[in-house]
């Protein structure tokens, strides 16, 4: 009977659900259960590495981490029943967090020998924890926190002084209790709410049905989204007053072991606050920088900031983003601080003579940055006749110069390969530029090749975009004519094999500085891009980013349209492990590279490396097979 | 079992020495279905048991066996367990289970609700089959009950009025959620979570080693605890 209960409770929560009958009994059999009494310090920060992964069957624990240069204990999480802990201490070689049971708490303790076998035979257990647990709780968050421990005490300062009121969401989403289900959820969407108010007969609040309620309630137990809302609200409402400050709102919503609670003026409900309000509020939201970056009007005001934003990558690997969306949302900021140079440069300059277009090269141009690289930019004018030309040179000469130096100021490094706009070769009128693509395209050679492959991935950052577009059509339009061309990509894309050896092992750098290190973004992340080029360029797909040119694929007759789920999930995977091992660096105050130690790795980390390798190798034999007649 | 475990088996110094720390103990929770109370007529018809190491209940080791009894079954009893005479014909007779018992005990501290009573019964059969007896350590769940309550121990179960509190009355204290009552694996299930609330407690209260654990928990008179401040354990 122990193990049917253990069963039953594992069937109903992720990943275990995913898991058949037969080996979920069989896991069952590995488990211990464990009772924590309300304040039991489960795991100590700093203390014994834990030895399990837990699985809270009942009961809340806090997870906290006391910054390193003293000062009080920030609150990373808190978990509960149908969550798990300790995964981090299983995966790296120390206790980084303090996970306290804030009630009694009763876990199921999966021995690390059987997880880590788990974890390498079913890959349902690996994808959700990809997906899931290595974004939200891998250990170097919580590095993260520490090292960006200034800009987290305003924020955390927020939970004790903001009321409630301040912070929760205004319903404007009203339903009475015979709506169904699918007409409600239809009008918090148009309504864009995360939550509804179910009102009874005489307009008096009778529960509330969030975002959350449908997930569980309706998606997981598979409830008829035509039944009435009532079934799945919650119910009754627990209200606050608004002028209650947020931590007390925390400690109530805790007690009670209810998410939610309506927040009232005079007693008229008003709106609504959940736990996720306050994870949010935790955290400086993205949204918040970028006005900040709106805000500047002088380069010496925006410099700061835009050096500042970095820090927005601890908040966001914390609350969980994926790598795919960290890397988005980094773009977005860098773009903001490009933009504002841009207009200052303008106001600097005058007004540009003839329309230009900014162009964003490489992994800027693809979206793809993770700490700040170096600059990857062009600039693409108007066509002039000759009487313009020098004083059209003369401008954007200048302009691009400043530029240059205004995003240097602004934390963006000179590119050292001169990738720059301020390099006249590449600030140049359209017809120029086309004559450079033709080129490219018509006379392949492996260098040239090599050399423009980051002006493939361009993308209009301000100013006029049709002139981007329009060099965009023209090369769009010769690439079908010049095999050749993809059959270089090609032939590039399979000279570089990972490093994986027969056996399967991975192998690393076998001499020189980083003996035994592996270039991730030479070995791992490039192959995928280039996949994802060669593939979109074959078919004229405009989108520059890596994840969108795979979305674009997907379904698709080319090679990868059936590999697309497990090529976004490998890059993800290496993005976020470039990531977290840049953020290490950024804390450490280490130069940034892209060499991890493969020693370091966990094995849950290296399988899901190997697994990347071998798709790329995959694709790889693919390719060879269809530009045969390319590969030299 | 290793030959330290073994020599102290053999010389009756039960799984380890008095000073063994709580979370470093091995104990196999138990319980005994029986036909009746009088051991002179009565039989087991069932022993379920699981183990823990420390405070730790584990899932996958249980032990639960039916027994074919050589008493008579009366009618009252057969509701209880729900268990029919025809169905008992088809279970092992008590020599097989009491041996695949003793061996799954071995170097283990015993803990049960009432334990006398179970122990009673097993050592008796053990005595009749010319099997050692169940010599190892012994702790009875009601005593350690009885004993906490007394400890001032802040738990609001021990505000509740319990005078002589039963394994579910307790379960219900605790909020233990009961399945299968009456099995024996069930009830086991039960006194093991009882246990594990236990352990902290007596923590707090000073008990953390295996010698403290026999002094509060003794199964020898599990009610005498309950009966108030002046009574005759004290720690």
């Amino acid at each position: 009977m122990l193990i049917d209960e253990a069963v039953r409770f594992l069937s109903q929560i992720p990943p275990f659900q995913f898991l058949e009958k037969g080996l979920l009994r069989e896991l069952a059999h590995n488990l211990t259960k464990e009772f924590y009494p309300k304040g039991t310090v489960i795991l100590q920060q700093d203390g014994p590495v834990g030895e399990h992964l837990q699985i809270i069957q009942k009961g809340v624990v806090k997870i906290s981490l006391r910054p390193k240069g003293g000062g009080e204990d920030v609150v990373i999480d808190f978990r509960e029943r149908g969550e798990t802990f300790g995964l981090v201490s299983l995966m790296g070689g120390h206790q980084r967090t303090t996970i306290l049971a804030v009630q009694d708490t009763i876990c199921y303790l999966l021995p690390k020998a059987r997880f880590n076998e788990l974890v390498a035979s079913d890959p349902a257990i690996t994808e959700y924890l990809l997906q899931f647990h290595l974004t939200k709780y891998a250990d170097w968050t919580s590095r993260e926190i520490q090292g960006k421990n200034l800009f987290l005490e305003s924020s955390d300062h927020l939970l004790f002084t903001a009321q409630v009121g301040e912070i929760c969401q205004r319903f404007t989403t009203v339903v009475e209790a015979d709506t169904t289900i699918r007409q409600t959820a239809r009008r918090m969407v148009e309504q864009r709410q995360s939550a509804a108010l179910v009102v009874g007969a005489n307009g008096e609040p009778i529960g509330i049905l969030t975002d959350s309620d449908l997930r569980t309630k309706v998606v997981a137990q598979g409830q008829s989204i035509d039944g009435p809302v009532t079934r799945v609200m919650s119910h009754p409402v627990a209200s606050v007053d608004e002028a209650v400050p947020c931590f007390e709102v925390i400690l109530q919503m805790l007690q009670r072991e209810i998410y939610h609670m309506a927040v009232t003026r005079e007693g008229a409900i008003r709106g609504v606050v959940t736990n996720h309000d306050f994870l949010v509020l935790q955290g400086r939201s993205p949204l918040a920088f970028s006005e900040d970056i709106e805000h500047q009007t002088t380069l010496e005001g925006l410099a700061p900031v835009s050096r500042k934003a970095l820090s927005i990558i601890g908040v966001l690997l914390r609350e969980g983003a994926r790598a795919g969306n960290i890397i988005r949302i980094i773009s977005e900021l860098n773009d903001r601080v490009v933009r504002k140079v841009l207009e200052l440069a303008e106001r600097e300059l005058g007004p540009p003579p003839v329309p230009y277009c900014w162009l964003a090269l490489g992994s800027e141009g693809r979206k793809e940055q993770t700490f700040r690289t170096d600059q990857d930019n062009a600039l693409v004018y108007a066509d002039i006749s000759e009487t313009q030309r020098p004083r059209v040179t003369e401008y954007f000469r200048r302009f691009a110069v400043f530029m240059r130096n205004g995003l240097v100021q602004c934390g963006f490094e000179a590119c050292p390969a001169n990738y720059m706009a301020s390099n006249p070769d590449w600030c140049q009128p359209i017809s120029t530029w086309k004559r450079y693509f033709s080129t490219w395209i018509s006379e392949p050679s492996p260098e040239a090749v090599l050399r423009s492959l980051i002006f493939f991935d361009f993308r209009p950052l301000y100013g006029d975009e049709s002139l981007a577009w329009d060099l965009r059509d023209h090369f769009g339009r010769l690439i079908p004519d010049y095999p050749v061309f993809l059959g270089f990509l090609a032939n590039m894309l399979v000279k570089n094999r990972p490093p994986i050896g027969f056996f399967g092992a991975v192998a690393g750098e076998r001499s020189g500085e980083h003996k035994d290190g592996l270039n991730l973004k030479i070995k791992g992340v490039a192959p995928l891009v280039d996949i994802a080029r060669l593939f979109a360029l074959e078919r004229g797909i405009r989108h520059t980013s890596t994840l969108d040119r795979l979305e674009a694929l997907r379904g698709g007759t080319s090679l990868i349209s059936e590999l697309v789920d497990e090529l976004e999930h490998a890059f993800e995977f290496l993005t976020l492990l470039r990531v977290h091992h840049q953020a290490q660096q950024l804390e450490a105050g280490q130069a940034i590279d892209n060499f991890i130690r493969l020693d370091t790795l966990s094995s849950l980390e290296g399988q899901s490396l190997k697994n990347a390798f071998r798709l790329i190798l995959k694709i790889q034999d693919q390719v060879l097979d269809r530009y045969k007649a390319f590969i030299i | 079992m290793g030959l330290l475990d073994w020599s102290r088996d053999r010389l009756g110094l039960g799984p380890s020495g008095p000073e063994v720390p709580i979370q470093d103990l091995r104990f196999t929770v138990l319980d005994t279905e029986l036909t009746g109370l009088d051991e002179r007529r009565d039989d087991i018809v069932s022993i379920g048991a699981l183990q823990m190491q420390g405070g730790r209940i584990e899932i996958g080791k249980t032990f639960q066996e039916l027994v074919r009894p050589q008493a008579v079954l009366d009618g009252r009893t057969v509701l209880i367990h729900g268990i029919t005479p025809s169905q008992l014909e088809a279970m092992p007779p008590i020599a097989e289970v009491l041996d695949a018992f003793l061996a799954y005990v071995s170097g283990t501290v015993l803990v049960g609700h009432c334990l006398s009573i179970d122990l009673a019964f097993l050592n008796r059969d053990a005595r009749r089959l010319k099997r050692p007896p169940l010599g190892q350590p012994a702790v009875d769940t009601l005593a350690l009950f009885g004993w906490l309550r007394h400890r001032s121990v802040e738990h609001p179960a021990f505000a509740q009025e319990l005078s002589a509190p039963s394994l579910f009355g307790l379960a219900t204290a605790f909020e233990i959620t009961v399945e299968e009552a009456h099995t024996a694996i069930g009830d086991a299930y039960v006194t093991a979570q009882l246990f594990q609330r236990f352990l902290p407690l007596l923590a707090q209260a000073g008990v953390r080693d295996l010698s403290g654990l026999c002094r509060v928990g003794s199964p020898a008179n599990p009610t005498a605890n309950l009966q108030g401040p002046g009574g005759q354990t004290h720690f």
